[in-house]
């Protein structure tokens, strides 16, 4: 693994995470914090891209030498930085991610990619377009709603029009071979995403530090990724399971806290529908275009309302992440003004019920803490399903 | 059976009911004497041709109350391809419309209510809240709303409508079309972004022929364009008499005048109705007849209206002489008129749906109220900062700086919701217009 150094920034410690496994004791694993990730690719001469949420072609930016780190908020900024540019009925990740610009937060990163997921999403890019114009160039990226070949086709195009930019901003032109080469890493990256979920139960970590170390995929090269979660899967134990299992669901588990609360209670989050982890274990593409190839896999995450897909197979692919893992109940975790998630969770909830899940919804807003009225339905709610 | 079913429906929608509203109109238009609910001695009198309007909306939902009987349903959302589903011969109703007519009726709150108890936040779009609640609870001023046999969306007015007709798809179990339109960004669309929307096009035509039941001829296609276009260019000849000083008519009465280019487009009544009423318009301006009785400022509305306090702002500001003559919403129905071309197929509507106004960038709405500003020489704009509406609303502030700071125009941006009155407090209102006003002084 690379060596980093420090560097004054966000996150300025590293993220050690404990492992539980008694045969070690005080066995850690270091997470780098990003400001040491940013300064080490900086030094490498590589670019760095700050990417907003969700679904982006990685593989593509990294065979340009960009790396991508991602912005979901971050949380606990002060948000009144932004206040200018966005009315208060704009979720939290959306004012925190303008209000970090405005306080030069990004001064560091040398592109800004805007996927487009939502109303405020596409607010937010057209704002830093038409009005703001930071220094670095913003380049919007479309993700399909539709369906089917029509779909991939789109998108393929989309990610040809990627690649052009890229090329203008870089004055790089990776040939196919670097393309598929890149994508042949990511998906390894990726399956290594997914056989953290696949082990989960049988790794030496809490349920925190398990969702510190796949979100570490946010910001952490792949390839390091890869030597942190090896790290981990080299210790698996026995899985314990005298906990009620639990689904979370929803855009990001902030404050990170959240599982030890769960935990005090009886809980464990035992899998996850969350936007920035589970909704994003893509499957290899196949093809040997690269370009078709990227698309694949920016396709084959599971239902998301991002990609368009229907209520009815988020519902099945929840019901089935329930049987699979014996959960109790499912807790809705939603970023206040969060529309895309609001719509979808009465159907959801209504028709769980009538399958014998309960659930519990909870908004929050990414700059709070966990309240203590929060606290007290989880309570409840893992009293009920115990 | 079927022709039983079919015999009612003609009887109720075409004959027994559209004499009974027409006898309704007739006898309230005795009462009222001419009369208008709205203040004469600050507001011209109402349009005549507003009865005409009354009347095919009325026809309209009462179409929509029997509708199941004799027709293919088709519940869209407004910025979509209708021509489409016309030429195929749905039956085409527009929730957005539906619940701007409760928003109107001052009923949307109680409607909105059902939604919430059910679990829909009272954070998404009240247009979508109106929906709900009367899908659950079938509350509607209109009488009874058709059970959709199709669900069209497209994604050219926010992403919002596709989270909306997602859960109605669940709901009712019917085919859901998506067309998707990508997002505008920079000045042109992409060429693989106006490709993607012509094959979604043609994907759709085999979902809604087997719904309908028949094949899609193209020469029905055309005329149904040609209509659509030809109201639509009516509707934008409407607007733009606004730019003579005193203004013919205001927002608020385009607002009401809309209905049927939002739900009747492509139907020959309906390019018939603007006719007539570009007539009318053009006669009040022949006649020196303002909107506003002492018009002496101009204002641009941006966003969609108050649908529950329409009579209240008109008031409040004709009072003082302003009329708000033009507004980027209303607009939003005529502007692309000149990419319509019936003889182009599928690719001039690709073109035309996917420009529309929410579907392009925050700078694009600026530039365009800067060119109202001109056109309709302005003295200053009111943005409604729409609670439950994002698309619309993101990028006002921004907007409202650049029109004070760039262009030496005063605005005002006003906290509401389109529909939901819970979201809009009347004192910080007229507080707020009332410095406002004194501003333009
Ligand atoms: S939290 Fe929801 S509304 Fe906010 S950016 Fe994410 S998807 Fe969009
Ligand atoms: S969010 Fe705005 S544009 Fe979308 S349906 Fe609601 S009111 Fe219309």
């Amino acid at each position: 693994m690379r060596t980093y150094c420090s560097f004054l920034g966000l996150h300025q410690c590293a993220t050690i995470i404990p492992m539980l496994d008694k045969t070690i004791p005080g066995r850690t694993i270091n997470i780098p914090p990003r400001s040491e990730i940013i300064k080490s690719i900086k030094e490498g001469g590589d670019l760095i891209a700050g990417v907003f949420p969700i679904h982006y072609p990685r593989e593509l930016l990294r065979a340009f030498g960009i790396h991508p780190i991602e912005i979901w908020g971050p949380p606990r900024v002060d948000p009144s930085a932004g206040v200018s540019h966005l009315q208060p009925y704009v979720c939290s990740i959306v004012r925190n991610a303008l209000a970090f610009q405005q306080s030069s937060g990004l001064d560091i990163v040398d592109l800004l990619l805007v996927p487009h997921a939502c109303d405020s999403l596409q607010g937010l890019g057209s704002v830093l377009l038409d009005f703001i114009q930071p220094q670095q160039p913003i380049i919007p990226f479309y993700l399909p709603r539709a369906d089917g070949d029509v779909a991939k086709e789109y998108l393929i195009a989309e990610l040809k029009t990627l690649y052009i930019q890229l090329k203008i901003i870089t004055g790089k032109t990776p040939s196919d071979d670097e393309l598929q080469d890149a994508i042949v890493k990511e998906e390894r990256y990726d399956e290594k995403f997914s056989e953290l979920y696949i082990a989960r139960e049988e790794l030496p970590l809490s349920t925190e530090s398990f969702y510190k170390l796949v979100r570490s995929r946010e910001y952490v090269p792949g390839e390091d990724f890869v030597n942190l979660s090896d790290g981990v899967l080299d210790q698996r134990t026995d899985a314990e399971n005298s906990y009620t299992g639990i689904i979370l669901s929803g855009i990001v588990p902030e404050p990170m806290d959240l599982f030890t609360a769960v935990e005090d209670f009886g809980g464990r989050v035992v899998a996850d529908d969350l936007a920035c982890c589970g909704r994003r274990r893509y499957s290899a593409g196949r093809s040997q275009d690269p370009f078709e190839r990227m698309a694949e896999r920016l396709l084959s995450g599971p239902p998301d309302w991002n990609r368009g897909n229907s209520i009815g197979q988020r519902l099945d692919y929840l019901v089935e992440m329930i049987d699979r893992k014996k959960a109790k109940g499912i807790l809705f975790y939603t970023v206040k003004f969060c529309e895309p998630e609001l719509f979808d969770t009465p159907i959801l909830r209504k028709a769980l019920q009538s399958k014998g899940v309960p659930s519990l919804i909870l908004e929050f807003d990414i700059n709070d803490p966990l309240t203590n009225q929060a606290l007290t339905r989880i309570e409840a709610f893992m009293e009920m399903i115990a | 059976m079927r022709v039983l079913r079919y015999l009612i429906y003609l009887w109720n929608a075409k004959v027994f009911g559209p004499f009974l509203i027409r006898l309704n109109l007739w006898l309230n238009a005795r009462r009222e004497k001419g009369k208008s609910r709205w203040n004469q001695e600050i507001l011209s009198p109402p349009l005549k041709i507003s009865y005409r309007n009354k009347e095919l909306v009325a026809m309209h939902w009462l179409e929509g109350r029997y509708a199941n009987l004799g027709k293919k349903v088709v519940w869209i959302t407004s910025g979509a391809p209708v021509e489409l589903f016309k030429a195929l011969d749905f039956f085409v109703l527009y929730p957005e419309n539906h619940a701007a007519i409760c928003g109107t009726a001052r009923v949307a709150v109680d409607i909105c209510s059902e939604a919430e108890s059910a679990g829909y936040s009272r954070d998404i779009c009240s247009y979508a809240r109106t929906d709900f609640g009367s899908m659950l609870s079938g509350k509607t001023p209109v009488g009874k709303l058709p059970k959709p046999d199709l669900l069209v969306t497209c994604t050219n007015i926010c992403q919002t409508v596709l989270s909306w007709y997602r859960v109605l798809a669940h709901h009712f179990d019917v085919p859901l079309i998506i067309i998707d339109t990508p997002f505008v960004y920079h000045r042109q669309a992409a060429d693989h972004a106006i490709e993607y929307v012509v094959k979604q096009l043609e994907d759709a035509i085999p979902v809604a022929e087997k719904v309908a039941g028949k094949a899609l001829e193209q020469s029905r296609l055309e005329e149904v364009a040609r209509l659509s276009k030809q109201a639509t260019e009516l509707w934008m000849e409407i607007m733009k008499r606004n730019t003579h000083c005193p203004a013919p008519i205001s927002v608020f009465d385009q607002f009401i005048q809309m209905a049927p280019i939002v739900e009747m487009r492509g139907d020959a009544i309906t390019v018939d109705f603007y006719a007539a009423m570009l007539q009318e318009v053009d006669d009040r301006i022949a006649r020196g007849i303002g909107a506003v009785v002492e018009e002496r400022k101009r204002l641009l509305w941006d966003n969609l209206p108050i649908w529950y306090r329409l009579r209240y702002l008109a008031e409040l500001l004709g009072q003082h002489g302003i009329a708000i003559v033009a507004s980027t919403y209303t607009n939003a129905w005529g502007e692309l008129a000149h990419l319509i071309d019936p003889s182009k197929g599928l690719r001039s509507m690709a073109l035309s749906y996917t420009y529309a106004i929410l579907n392009r960038g925050t700078g694009h709405k600026l530039e365009t109220m800067t060119r109202m500003i001109h056109e309709f020489q302005l003295d200053g704009v009111i943005l409604h900062s729409d609670r439950s509406c994002k698309p619309y609303s993101i990028g006002q502030m921004d907007q409202r700086d650049r029109l004070i700071r760039e262009h030496n125009t005063p605005a005002l941006l006003l906290e509401a919701d389109h529909n939901d009155s819970r979201a809009y407090a009347e004192e910080q209102v007229a507080n707020r217009l009332a410095a406002f006003i004194e501003m333009l002084e």
